[in-house]
């Protein structure tokens, strides 16, 4: 029997301890390779979509018919470097697949992204074979042909157009794997406490042993390296089945990312070829490590720390600090810091005010029953303090997410639907007059009666900033009517629709005003095709989804060299039919094939993608706060056991199995409750900070603050629920024989 | 296994505790262990007995199963002129039954007053006298005390106070001084005894200790087997 064997043979002894240890370890690498699986695909995706749309063009034929077979062999036989990319819906499924010719790839030398295809097997995910893409029985195909940057001119019957039609989403895109690294930092947080309270529940476990060991002469230095030889063991044995579970949970969850990614980001396929494993199992072996070397450093730390008296005051401090940077951060990493500061204060402070809680409580109490009912309240805190904090951290991202979630969700609807409030919108084809097109809709729907419309005509400008001019976005609107005036406006003038109508002012939308910290009232110096204005802000309006500063003008003070990138006509049709306006558009155009999008279709679309988004990060969130729930379930169990003896002194001095059992779960339902109850201040502060600070600086925009009591008591009834669950496990102890404490133990007042 | 009472005395009709035919055997086919086999006595009330015998010869066994933690497989148990089998031994323990362990009798959580304070409460005592328990066991300036803050013999004098301010009518102490050094448990000892005899309670006391045995009015040798 060597040392590391004896030390060992604690779990041969109690094998659910060394079960609870192993299967949190478990728990704990799947949730975060999961996250870190699905977050590595995002920037693989996001980096994929961005080079694609960053230099690529598309041929189209300028009769607008379908691309043919026939059309990339009459360009390619012109010398003309084309490549087919055929994209392909199989019937029956949700995920697009990509055909590509990796021979015509050929011809991309020097452009990687394309030029990767070349001579490399396609394996189908999500590229494959042109070939067999086109074999593919199709619910939707569509075949586009690429344009190598710098060529040639095309024959006459086709032109050139953007390959993306989505505008450049880098900016947002990075701010939305910025949160998602975000949380994956925080579950690792939370991941990191739940083992450290575990592996020092093991050791408290085993203090009877350290002290037999020393007394027979083996070192600390010897046990503490035994120790973590035991640890890497049990590593070695979770962290494998931990990866595979965390990356089978992330194929659960990658359909519902797919979509959102190719929603958002116009990421078209989710990149699926990196094997992310690598990393999680580096990060949990350090964390693993760090958790158990924390106890040398130990004297370190206690000597770089305050004193037990001025740990609050120094945790407080931290509070404060961190406080101060989330109200004053003008950078998101700063703001990650400041929060982090009063995360950490708060973790220090939680089972310092359940502490006097508990004091309080056996001061208030006249009956000792209630005075000894306390005192366990104060141990149990004490005791899974570590765990008790992860709860609490958990529950407290859980409700930041879903008031979150609710808040954009309903905003967002709302928004939208004043956005999209046309029935139908019509894109002026490239080099069509849409002068022919309003004239005709003037004539023809004069008034509401007949139906609604207006133009608009997007371009860039420039505005004065300082001493400096920048771009920004123009969105000119002919006529402002009603088909606008139901915006809701963040901050407005007084009738700002009639005079942003008679051109003399404009609005700007939230991203811009908060930049440059306009407010409604100001000037705005702009210079629109060297015309330049100055006008005063009328409103600031809400604009989510893209993180482009735009400034709202009325069409008629753009000048008429203004350089015009993209036009429409939303039209809301009454009495005159839809079929009667497009067929009279596509004539005064002479062009067959329109863009008529259907508004309804893309609100449907748009609050379907969102509503994936948010599905992944409840469901991140949830799975953090079930692990969260599992640890304090099984720590509370293992650790009640060990206070088993004293429940069986309840019972030698007369009281029921039934009263004990209710004492017992008044405390794990007290112990539970309380952790929620701190998590509910913390949740909205969260909140907060998320609508208020980390969106207005990650995307430009901000949301309103909206607190949803219901949540809260869902929350509560689910902390019960952990709490009865204790509960309910422990009274299976209760039946069977108690370990009395051996009196090293009870004289240490550990037990109090 | 059956026991005998070392000093004879017939059984008498007003016991406090009457056993008959008593059986308890631990494991089943051939790991079975028999540790009590047609265990019978009776202990009139007032008066002491003590349970000898090795380790495993089933001493905290007969003191569980006298206290109702425990149930005999065959065999019957009186307490107090109450069948064991019918009786409502939660309310037994709670107010005629006193159990004092070798150690480890007290909530870590509370103070020695308290202690004492709540095992009155769940006894229906007055809490008024708690103090004076402490008083008697001659450590009443440590009432405020924790358990964790006190000597092995002070909680054992605690513990004992425990068990007097309930005023039992049955005390049940399992080595109640088998972890102290021989003067503190002489002195634990002769308050025990003293107590007793004063509160007019039974006792029932295992121990291994002859000299102890020995001051109890009767004693009952659960023989030498040892193990388990």
């Amino acid at each position: 029997m060597t040392v590391f064997t004896a030390l060992f043979s604690h779990y041969r002894r109690h094998p659910w301890q060394g079960t609870a240890l192993a299967l949190l370890m478990l728990l704990a690498t799947a949730l975060w390779t999961g996250i870190h699986h699905l977050t590595s695909q995002a920037r693989d995706s996001l980096g994929q979509s961005e080079r694609l749309v960053e230099v690529r063009e598309q041929v189209q034929r300028v009769d607008g018919a379908a691309l043919t077979v026939e059309d990339f062999v009459l360009l390619r036989r012109q010398g003309l470097c084309v490549m087919p990319w055929l994209e392909v819906l199989p019937e029956g499924q949700s995920r697009r697949v990509i055909g590509v010719d990796p021979l015509a790839a050929l011809c991309f030398q020097g452009q990687a992204d394309v030029a990767s295809f070349d001579g490399q097997p396609l394996v189908g995910q999500p590229f494959l074979d042109i070939a067999d893409a086109a074999a593919l029985t199709a619910a939707e195909q569509q075949l586009f042909l690429i344009l190598a940057a710098g060529e040639g001119p095309l024959p006459s019957a086709y032109r050139t157009a953007p390959f993306a039609l989505s505008p450049d989403t880098g900016q947002l895109g990075d701010s939305f794997l910025l949160n998602l690294d975000a949380l994956s930092v925080l579950v690792l947080l939370i991941t990191g406490l739940l083992l450290r309270s575990v592996y020092l529940l093991s050791l408290s476990q085993r203090r009877d042993s350290f002290a037999l060991l020393a007394r027979l002469g083996v070192s600390g230095r010897r046990v503490r390296g035994h120790l973590l030889l035991e640890l890497l063991c049990l590593a070695a044995l979770t962290l494998i089945p931990g990866i595979w579970l965390g990356q089978a949970l992330a194929s659960v969850l990658e359909g519902g990312f797919t979509n959102v990614m190719e929603g958002l980001f116009d990421s078209r396929q989710l990149a699926t070829g990196g094997n992310h494993w690598r990393v999680p199992a580096l990060v949990m072996t350090v964390l693993l490590l760090a958790v158990a070397m924390v106890d040398w450093l130990m004297p370190m730390v206690a000597r770089a720390t305050p004193g037990n008296r001025l740990r609050p005051a120094a945790a407080t401090l931290l509070v404060l600090v961190g406080l101060a940077g989330v109200w004053l951060a003008n950078a998101l990493w700063l703001l990650f810091v400041a929060l982090a500061l009063v995360l950490a204060g708060i973790g220090w402070l939680m089972p310092r005010g359940l502490s006097l809680l508990s004091g309080a409580g056996v001061r208030a109490s006249a009956q000792p029953g209630w005075r000894w009912w306390w005192a366990e309240f104060g141990v149990l805190c004490r005791r899974l303090a570590l765990p008790l904090v992860a709860l609490q951290f958990s529950l407290a991202m859980v409700l930041a997410v879903q008031a979150l979630v609710i808040t954009f969700e309903d905003t967002f609807d709302r928004w939208l639907s004043q956005r999209l409030s046309a029935d139908v919108y019509v894109q002026v084809p490239e080099g069509a007059d849409s002068a022919l097109a309003a004239n005709w809709l003037t004539e023809h729907l004069p008034s509401a009666d007949e139906g609604l419309w207006h133009h608009v005509q997007r371009g860039s400008g420039r505005f004065r900033h300082g001493q400096a001019w920048q771009d920004v976005d123009i969105f000119a609107v002919t006529p402002v009517g009603p088909l606008m005036t139901g915006w809701g406006l963040l901050e407005q003038t007084s009738q700002p629709w009639q005079t942003l109508a008679s051109g003399a002012g404009v609005m700007v939308n939230e991203q811009l005003a908060y930049r440059l910290g306009l407010s409604v009232g100001e000037e705005l110096e702009l210079v629109l095709a060297e015309q330049a204005l100055k006008l005063p802000v009328l409103g600031i309006y809400p604009d989510y989804g893209r993180p482009a500063g735009e400034v709202l003008i009325a069409g008629q003070i753009l000048p008429a060299d203004f350089e015009v990138t993209f036009e429409s006509f939303s039209i809301s049709p009454a009495s005159v039919p839809i079929e009667t306006i497009t067929d009279a558009l596509r004539a005064l155009w002479a062009e067959p094939a329109l863009t008529i999008r259907d508004n309804r279709a893309i609100q449907d679309l748009a609050n379907r993608v969102f509503e994936q988004t948010f599905m992944l990060t409840r469901a991140m969130t949830v799975l953090t706060l079930a692990l969260a729930a599992v640890a304090l379930l099984l720590m509370g169990w293992v650790f009640l056991s060990t206070r088993l003896w004293y429940f069986r002194l309840l019972e030698v001095w007369g009281m029921t199995k039934a009263e004990i059992f209710r004492k017992l779960l008044l405390l794990a339902l007290a112990v539970t409750l309380s952790a929620a109850a701190l998590a509910l201040p913390l949740g909205v502060g969260l909140t907060w900070v998320l609508v208020q600070h980390i969106n207005p600086l990650a995307f430009g925009w901000s949301l309103p603050m909206a607190v949803y009591p219901v949540f809260w008591l869902e929350l509560l009834a689910l902390a019960l629920l952990i709490g009865g669950c204790i509960a309910l496990l422990m009274r299976r102890q209760l039946g069977r024989p108690a370990v009395r404490p051996s009196v090293t133990g009870s004289v240490t007042g550990e037990e109090r | 296994m059956g026991g005998e009472l070392a000093n004879g005395e017939n059984v008498k009709v007003h016991s406090a505790v009457n056993v008959s035919g008593l059986r308890k055997t631990f494991g089943q086919g051939d790991s079975a262990v028999a540790v009590l086999s047609g265990l019978g006595f009776a202990l009139p009330a007032g008066s002491s007995l003590a349970l000898m015998g090795r380790s495993g010869s089933g001493k905290s066994t007969l003191l569980n199963i006298l206290c109702g933690l425990e149930q005999a497989d065959a065999g019957t148990v009186t307490l107090f002129g109450a069948d064991g089998r019918t009786a409502d031994w939660p309310c037994l323990r709670r107010e005629r039954i006193g159990v004092v362990f070798q150690e480890a009798n007290l909530m870590p959580t509370l103070s020695l007053l308290d202690n004492v304070r709540f095992r009155a409460a769940l006894a229906g005592q007055p809490e008024t006298r708690c103090q004076h328990w402490l008083e008697v066991l001659d450590i009443g300036e440590l009432g405020q005390r924790f358990p964790d803050q006190v000597s092995g013999g002070q909680r054992q004098r605690a513990a004992l106070a425990m068990a007097f301010a309930m005023a039992p009518d049955l005390i049940l102490a399992d080595e109640p001084t088998g972890s102290l050094d021989r003067n503190t448990a002489n002195e634990v000892a002769d308050e025990l005894f003293r107590l007793q005899a004063e509160t007019g309670c039974s006792l029932i006391l295992a121990t291994h200790d002859a000299e102890l045995a020995a001051r109890c009015q009767q004693t009952l040798d659960l023989g030498h087997r040892s193990g388990g």
